[in-house]
C-alpha cells in the first residue's frame, strides 16, 4: 500500500483495486497506516484520498530539534519565575 | 540521532515548590502552557499551544498521566498531530531530587516511536515495502520490549 502511495496519492477505492481484499479490509489497513502517521487522508469531493507522508526523517529531526529548544526555553522560564516569586 | 530529549537543571527551591509548578494548572500556565493538569494517574488533559502548520501541528498536545510520585516523579503521554486525527506518540517524564537546599529537575522526553517508525518506512527501498507486514511485526515486537528471534 505504501509502495503504491509512494508513486501517487490514491482514493481508497483505487487502492482497493490493487488488492485481493474486501473494501472494509482495505479501509482497516488504511486506518492503521493513518493512525501510525504514515499517510494522511484528505476528503476531496466525495472521495477520500490517501497521501503518503514523505520525508519522515526530516519530520523526526525537526520535532526533536524543536522539543530540545522548547524545553530549554521553558525550563529557564520556570527558574526565572520561581526566583521572582519565591525567596531563595 | 538521539531520540531522547533530556534537560537537567538545578533550582534553588524545594521540590515541593517545583512540584506545584509542574502540577497546578494556574502555575503551569505561567511557564509552560494552559491546560487542566492533575497529578492523578489516568487523568487526561490537553495543553494549548500555537499551531505550527509548517510542522504539521494543530496546536494541541494530548496528555494522559502515567505515573505520579508526589514531589519525586511525574510522567504523562504527550501526543501531537496535524489535526486530522493522526497523532504522534511521546512521553514526558519529570524527576525531582532534593539537593543542596534546592531541587535537581530532570526532564526526559522520549518514546517518539511513531515518528521514528515513519522515518524508517520512508527511508526504505521499494523492495522492502513488499515485506511491510513482516517489518511492522518486528517493530511492534521491539516496541513491546521483547527481542525478536
Amino acid at each position: 500500500m505504501l509502495h503504491l502511495l509512494s508513486k501517487d496519492s490514491l482514493t481508497i477505492n483505487a487502492l482497493a483495486e490493487n488488492f485481493d481484499m474486501s473494501r472494509p479490509a482495505v479501509s482497516k489497513h488504511v486506518k492503521a497506516l493513518h493512525n501510525a502517521g504514515f499517510i494522511s487522508i484528505q476528503d476531496l469531493g466525495r472521495e477520500r484520498h490517501c497521501i503518503l507522508k514523505q520525508d519522515g526523517f526530516k519530520a523526526l529531526q525537526k520535532w526533536l530539534e524543536y522539543y530540545d529548544q522548547f524545553w530549554g526555553d521553558k525550563l529557564n522560564a520556570l527558574g526565572a519565575l520561581m526566583d521572582k516569586h519565591h525567596k531563595k | 540521532m538521539a531520540k531522547v530529549i533530556q534537560h537537567q537543571l538545578f533550582y534553588p527551591h524545594p521540590p515541593q515548590l517545583v512540584w506545584d509548578y509542574l502540577t497546578k494548572p494556574e502555575l503551569m500556565a505561567q511557564w509552560l502552557m494552559q491546560g487542566n493538569i492533575q497529578p492523578v494517574v489516568g487523568h487526561e488533559f490537553t495543553l494549548t499551544a500555537k499551531p505550527m502548520p509548517e510542522m504539521e501541528f494543530d496546536g494541541t498536545f494530548y496528555c494522559k498521566v502515567l505515573e505520579v510520585e508526589p514531589f519525586t516523579k511525574l510522567s504523562y503521554t504527550w501526543q501531537f498531530g496535524p489535526g486530522d486525527g493522526s497523532l504522534y506518540d511521546s512521553t514526558v517524564n519529570w524527576s525531582l531530587t532534593e539537593k543542596d537546599n534546592g531541587t535537581e529537575l530532570l526532564l526526559t522526553h522520549n518514546g517518539f516511536e511513531t515518528l521514528v517508525n515513519m522515518a524508517l518506512f520512508n527511508s526504505m527501498q521499494a523492495g522492502w515495502l513488499q515485506h511491510i507486514t513482516k517489518i511492522l511485526t518486528i517493530l511492534n515486537t521491539e516496541k513491546n520490549g521483547t527481542t525478536p528471534a
